[in-house]
């Protein structure tokens, strides 16, 4: 079998013209990743309030992401704030969609490990004078965190994924890159083949190191 | 104000109607597919499993919408004329069964080996072991993050649009497209995905706490 020769072949004749794609991929996943995360701990903390309409509010948030398409979701944003006259790039408008979507899965993640954090972790913060906000800063959320990181590292390879669904609206990121490349060169479908093992390495590489950062977590607050 | 929603709805309701057929299609069959992969993965023959962890590798780490792509353009490259649907619905076969293959996999793994050590000490040959015994436990253990699955793959359905099959999110771009009334109609196909989605959504989470219970 001369498949990985050849493989290598047409992954490389494509690899300048996806290069900008490429780039243009992980800038997304790097800028959606940590607000992705920051989002997801401000939705938490009024999801786990103890008002009860504001927990409120965030659950029918958390739902709403959940039941609903990222695709949609994005089209509302992209096409649907410029009736407001708010003008977002299609880049921006794609990062604040994933952002809202993701933030809402993680949160929901973080909260499934608060919840399993210990009572008697928080009364033993309150014991020894803790105020509410200091227990759960410094006690609980770090066992919180500690506990989800897996299924963390799952729902940000997801994240990473679902950059490609920029490309519907407009963003030259490498899947529509190929999708390009398609229709103007009539090259054949070994582009996507290209695209799908960029994908796998950079889920791969990405994994790997949550793997790590999930050890050294664990070593220090496990 | 929701007047331009309200004259296309039932357009836009017709597109509901082929997501759903699309939805019920394709979770059936990557169901069937994953339940056989996963099968052969947890309790198969060695080749056959290090096959399982690779299909389930790859695709796990691509996004479905390049798989989707992959299957549109691969059909006529190979010579064969198919159908829009028939090309994205074969990508989301695969794609879904890969998922659930692992799914299947988690669980038959998860049964406690004391019951298997206590099957085969009744003197239970293997293949009624793993029918009477394993495959009913882990199936049970198997169905929440099932129903998650096919919650994503409801979802996933909007995705085909891109690649050029027509359904709700199709419909609701070309609307867009005739009305710009972006807003209202994006709203409200949210909407319809929501209703969709939903019943399964809450159905998950109660088999979840359910099954949380009873282990």
């Amino acid at each position: 079998m001369d498949l990985a020769p050849q493989l290598v072949n047409f992954v490389a004749r494509y690899v300048p013209y996806l290069a900008q794609g490429f780039a243009l991929t992980l800038a997304l996943a790097a800028a959606s990743v940590p607000l992705s995360l920051a989002w997801s701990l401000a939705i938490l903390l009024p999801r786990l309030s103890k008002r009860h309409w504001l927990a409120a509010v965030a659950a029918a948030y958390i739902e709403v992401m959940r039941n609903t398409p990222l695709l949609i979701q994005m089209y509302l944003i992209y096409f649907g704030l410029p009736l407001f006259n708010i003008f977002l790039s299609g880049f921006a408008c794609g990062v604040l969609a994933i952002t809202l979507q993701h933030g809402a899965f993680l949160a929901e993640v973080l909260r499934g490990g608060v919840e399993s954090v210990s009572a008697r972790q928080w009364e033993a913060a309150r014991a020894i004078g803790m105020r509410n906000r200091q227990a759960f800063r410094l006690v609980v959320l770090p066992q919180a965190v500690v506990k989800v990181v897996p299924p963390i590292c799952n729902q940000l390879i997801v994240l990473v994924k679902d950059t490609s669904l920029v490309s519907a609206i407009g963003v030259m990121e490498v899947t529509l890159s190929a999708k390009v490349i398609i229709e103007r060169t009539g090259a054949s479908y070994e582009v996507f083949v290209a695209v799908a093992l960029f994908y796998l390495v950079m889920t791969t590489a990405l994994g790997a190191g949550l793997r790590v950062a999930e050890r050294r977590l664990a070593l220090r607050f496990g | 104000m929701f007047h331009v929603l309200i004259i296309s709805l039932p357009y836009l309701l017709k597109g509901a109607v082929v997501t759903v057929w699309l939805s019920l299609a394709t979770i059936s069959l990557g169901t069937l597919l994953g339940f056989a992969l996963g099968t052969a993965g947890a309790v198969g023959p060695r080749p056959l499993r290090a096959a399982v962890t690779a299909y389930v590798f790859v695709l796990r780490g691509v996004p479905i919408l390049v798989v989707m792509f992959l299957g549109y353009y691969v059909f006529p490259a190979l010579g064969y004329r198919v159908d829009a649907y028939v090309a994205v619905g074969a990508a989301m076969v695969v794609y879904v069964g890969a998922f659930v293959s692992e799914i299947v996999r988690g669980a038959i793994l998860a049964v406690p080996s004391g019951q298997i050590a206590a099957a085969r000490s009744l003197g239970m040959r293997r293949g009624p072991m793993l029918r009477e015994i394993v495959f009913p436990q882990a199936f049970r253990m198997a169905i929440p993050p099932l129903l998650n699955t096919a919650l994503t793959t409801i979802k996933q359905t909007s995705y085909v649009s891109v690649v050029g099959a027509w359904e709700l999110s199709y419909a609701a771009r070309e609307v867009v497209e005739r009305t710009l009334a972006a807003f209202e109609i994006f709203l409200g196909v949210m909407v319809l995905y929501f209703i969709i989605c939903y019943p399964l959504s809450v159905a998950a989470r109660h088999l979840e706490r359910r099954y949380a219970f009873a282990s």
